[in-house]
């Protein structure tokens, strides 16, 4: 088993320089720079800067030098943390990133949290009553849903309750009303609240429905196992039979599926967060897309990745834990 | 009709006709097929249902078809090509009779259409018959072009707008039936390149394993770490290459092949195991010949299913990146583009938003119904129904 983690952890390494040499590759093998763009060389239209300062900035952040050797330069920087500076406003692109994690993060969870709760209840039901009115209903309903694009979802749930022609009982955009910093904690967290319940379903339905997919086969996989058989036989009440026996085995591969739903997550945070005018790690991005902050932009995309990595492996350990049949040895 | 004859038919009935059967008998998929063709129809006929030039003129003394010199290279492009997919459908029997023959003549076909396009000069041509007097005319059925902006903006759908127009004044029933096209080959195309650059790697790495096979393996696990967006909206932006429909279809199809290569490359090494083709190499067959005519055969049901729900991705991706301002922008029709401008004006004008909605919803769920159809047919033992 520790072998087998230590394996896997050390496999991250040659990943990880892949992932950051790609998006660097990207960024640097695009037209124009930053340097041009903030200077008004481009047609960005920035504040006018001499030839001699424009020089300046392009040896600072050293946009003159090869690829290979800026990489090298970024990778060595990065081994200690430093992300290095935002070309736009020279904030480390640490603390920016920092600013905008927990939004994010908080908006990603919830969504993940709610999607399991909804859809592993939503998958069972499926399952025990299998071809059943229960189980067709369930499984187009959630194909459905799994169908509409979350912005288009959005935009209907603006318009429908948040203060479009009919109903105005949310707020329409942002994370927080005005007024926030006046507030006293516990209104301030209501307000928050209110705020993010849009974005949370719009986030949830989604991954919901597959998530709810996967419960449905894996249950009916458990309910066609030996050992449910035999437990039905020694006469346990079909309570215990479906919660002790068959949901316990099932709930294995469901678990572990949230790595694959991180990453669809995360890019569906990009968009939710755009339209509703969320500053998380969505609007930073695409703030800094706009600016060509070439630091950011590397910092975020490589950020998202390590966590989409991360948790791949966290959920193939996750397997081998809560199964002992399974072993990697 | 006896036992002994009814097995030798199901003894003869070929790997492609048994996914048909069981395709065709669900009602699910094939309705999905049905509305994902028409909707090809609708985006080849698209200038037809919806234009501002007039079918047909009788005035000034002349007889005239105004809206044949007034159609773009990519109207023609569709009105060409979907014709031509169905001919193909059509003579399919024929066609793998002989098929290095019938394969010349589909790409002789295909160069002669692209360089007929490439030497006529964008039209552009902004008459509208609608309001020039004329002794007869026979307009479209929704007589406004897609970019034409009209005096009155806002209006909510009506028996003149049916679907409303924006905030310019544009009929948006016109630009969705418009759109489609922008839509449906974003998808189609993209998720060719997909299909391309997943199944040639993938299977590449099945066959030959070896060093290849940890390189590209590599390479896939890699790629599958950036969230699905984010790579494509660095790509797009970096490269200032927003409204050009062929890269956005590059790009699409160039960061979503992993999850094809990663099946092809499965199968390949699952079937390169058994006799079949260690048979076909013992005969001296080539390697490109195995690969071709005996591995991609045998793999093609899942890479099939797996292309449909790529081509729903890819549809959905596109869409997001329009609405997002990184894809197909004004005045180029696009539901994606259509749904950002509801964003602006969701207060009041909820047409701008439904409609297009609603088509993406629409495409897409025919595509994955199709896609579900498939893979229920092609391995009937995942059948989850």
């Amino acid at each position: 088993m520790t072998t087998y983690i230590i394996r896997r952890i050390l496999l991250l390494v040659p990943t990880l320089f892949g992932i950051t040499l790609l998006t660097f590759l990207l960024i640097r093998l695009s037209p124009g720079n930053a340097a041009l763009l903030k200077g008004g060389g481009g047609e960005g239209g920035g504040r006018a800067m001499t030839a001699e300062v424009r020089e300046q900035m392009i040896k600072l952040y050293g946009l003159d030098k090869p690829p290979l050797v800026a990489y090298a330069d970024w990778v060595g920087r990065s081994l200690s943390l430093d992300l290095g500076e935002s070309i736009v406003d020279h904030q480390a692109v640490t603390k920016k990133i920092a600013e905008r994690l927990p939004l994010t993060i908080s908006l990603a969870g919830s969504a993940l949290v709610l999607s399991y709760l909804i859809a592993i209840p939503l998958g069972i039901a499926a399952a025990l009553r299998r071809g059943k009115i229960v189980d067709r209903t369930i499984s187009f309903v959630v194909f459905v849903l799994y169908s509409i694009p979350s912005f288009a979802a959005a935009l209907f749930l603006i318009l429908l309750v948040a203060g479009g022609d009919y109903l105005n009982l949310l707020p329409m955009y942002g994370a927080d009303s005005l007024n926030a910093p006046e507030m006293s904690p516990l209104a301030w967290l209501w307000d928050r609240i209110l705020h993010m319940i849009l974005p949370v379903v719009c986030l949830t339905y989604a991954s919901l429905a597959s998530i709810s997919r996967y419960a449905r086969v894996s249950m009916l996989e458990a309910l066609g196992q030996d050992f449910v058989r035999t437990a039905r036989a020694k006469g346990l009440p079909e309570r215990l039979v479906i919660f002790r026996h068959a949901l316990r085995n099932a709930l294995i591969p469901i678990i572990t599926i949230f790595a694959l739903e991180l990453p669809a997550l995360i890019g569906g945070a990009v968009i939710i967060e755009s339209i509703f005018s969320l500053p998380g790690m969505g609007q930073l991005m695409f703030q800094s897309l706009d600016s060509k902050d070439e630091p950011v932009i590397m910092g975020i995309t490589v950020l998202a990745a390590i966590v989409t990595l991360l948790s791949y492996l966290a959920a193939d350990i996750l397997y081998v834990v809560v199964d002992p049949r399974i072993s990697y040895e | 009709m006896n036992a002994v004859a009814g097995s030798n038919e199901i003894y003869q009935e070929s790997y492609a006709h048994r996914i048909w059967r069981h395709f065709e008998a669900d009602a699910f998929a094939r309705n999905g097929l049905r509305v994902v063709m028409a909707l090809f129809i609708i985006a080849a006929l698209a200038p037809f249902l919806a234009n501002s030039h007039a079918i047909l003129r009788i005035g000034d003394g002349r007889v005239t078809f105004p809206i044949f010199p007034s159609l773009e290279a990519i109207e023609w492009r569709f009105l060409l090509y979907v014709p031509l997919a169905g001919i193909v459908y059509l003579l399919r029997s024929r066609f793998s009779q002989r098929p290095g023959l019938s394969f010349s003549l589909l790409i002789g076909v295909i160069v002669l259409i692209e360089i007929t396009l490439a030497l006529t000069h964008p039209v552009n041509d902004p008459t509208n018959d609608r309001d020039r007097p004329a002794s007869f005319k026979l307009m479209p059925f929704i007589p406004y072009s897609p970019i034409e902006s009209t005096p009155d903006s806002f209006s909510p759908p009506s028996w003149k707008h049916l679907c409303g127009t924006d905030s310019t004044g544009r009929d948006i029933a016109a630009r969705m039936l418009h759109g489609a096209r922008t839509s449906l080959s974003i998808g189609f195309i993209a998720q060719s390149i997909a299909l391309l650059v997943g199944v040639t790697l993938g299977g590449l790495a099945g066959y030959y394993r070896g060093w290849f096979d940890i390189g590209v393996s590599r390479f896939i696990e890699i790629m599958d770490c950036f969230p699905p967006l984010l790579l494509i909206l660095v790509a797009i932006s970096l490269f200032d290459s927003q409204n050009n429909m062929f890269y956005i279809m590059a790009v699409i199809g160039l960061t979503s092949w992993t999850g094809l290569a990663r099946l092809v490359r499965g199968e390949f090494l699952r079937l390169s195991s058994q006799p079949f083709p260690q048979a076909a190499r013992a005969l001296g067959a080539s390697d490109f010949r195995v690969i071709v005519r005996h591995l991609l055969p045998n793999a093609l049901g899942p890479i099939l299913v797996s292309a449909t729900f790529g081509v729903a991705s890819a549809i959905l991706i596109e869409s997001s990146l329009s609405f997002l301002g990184f894809g197909m922008q004004a005045p180029t029709p696009s539901w994606g583009d259509i749904l950002s401008d509801a964003r602006r004006y969701i207060d009041f004008a909820w047409w701008l938003a439904f409609f297009p909605g609603l088509a993406i919803l629409i495409t897409i769920m025919s595509y994955n119904f199709v896609g579900e159809g498939l893979r229920d047919a092609v391995d009937p033992r995942l059948k989850v129904k």
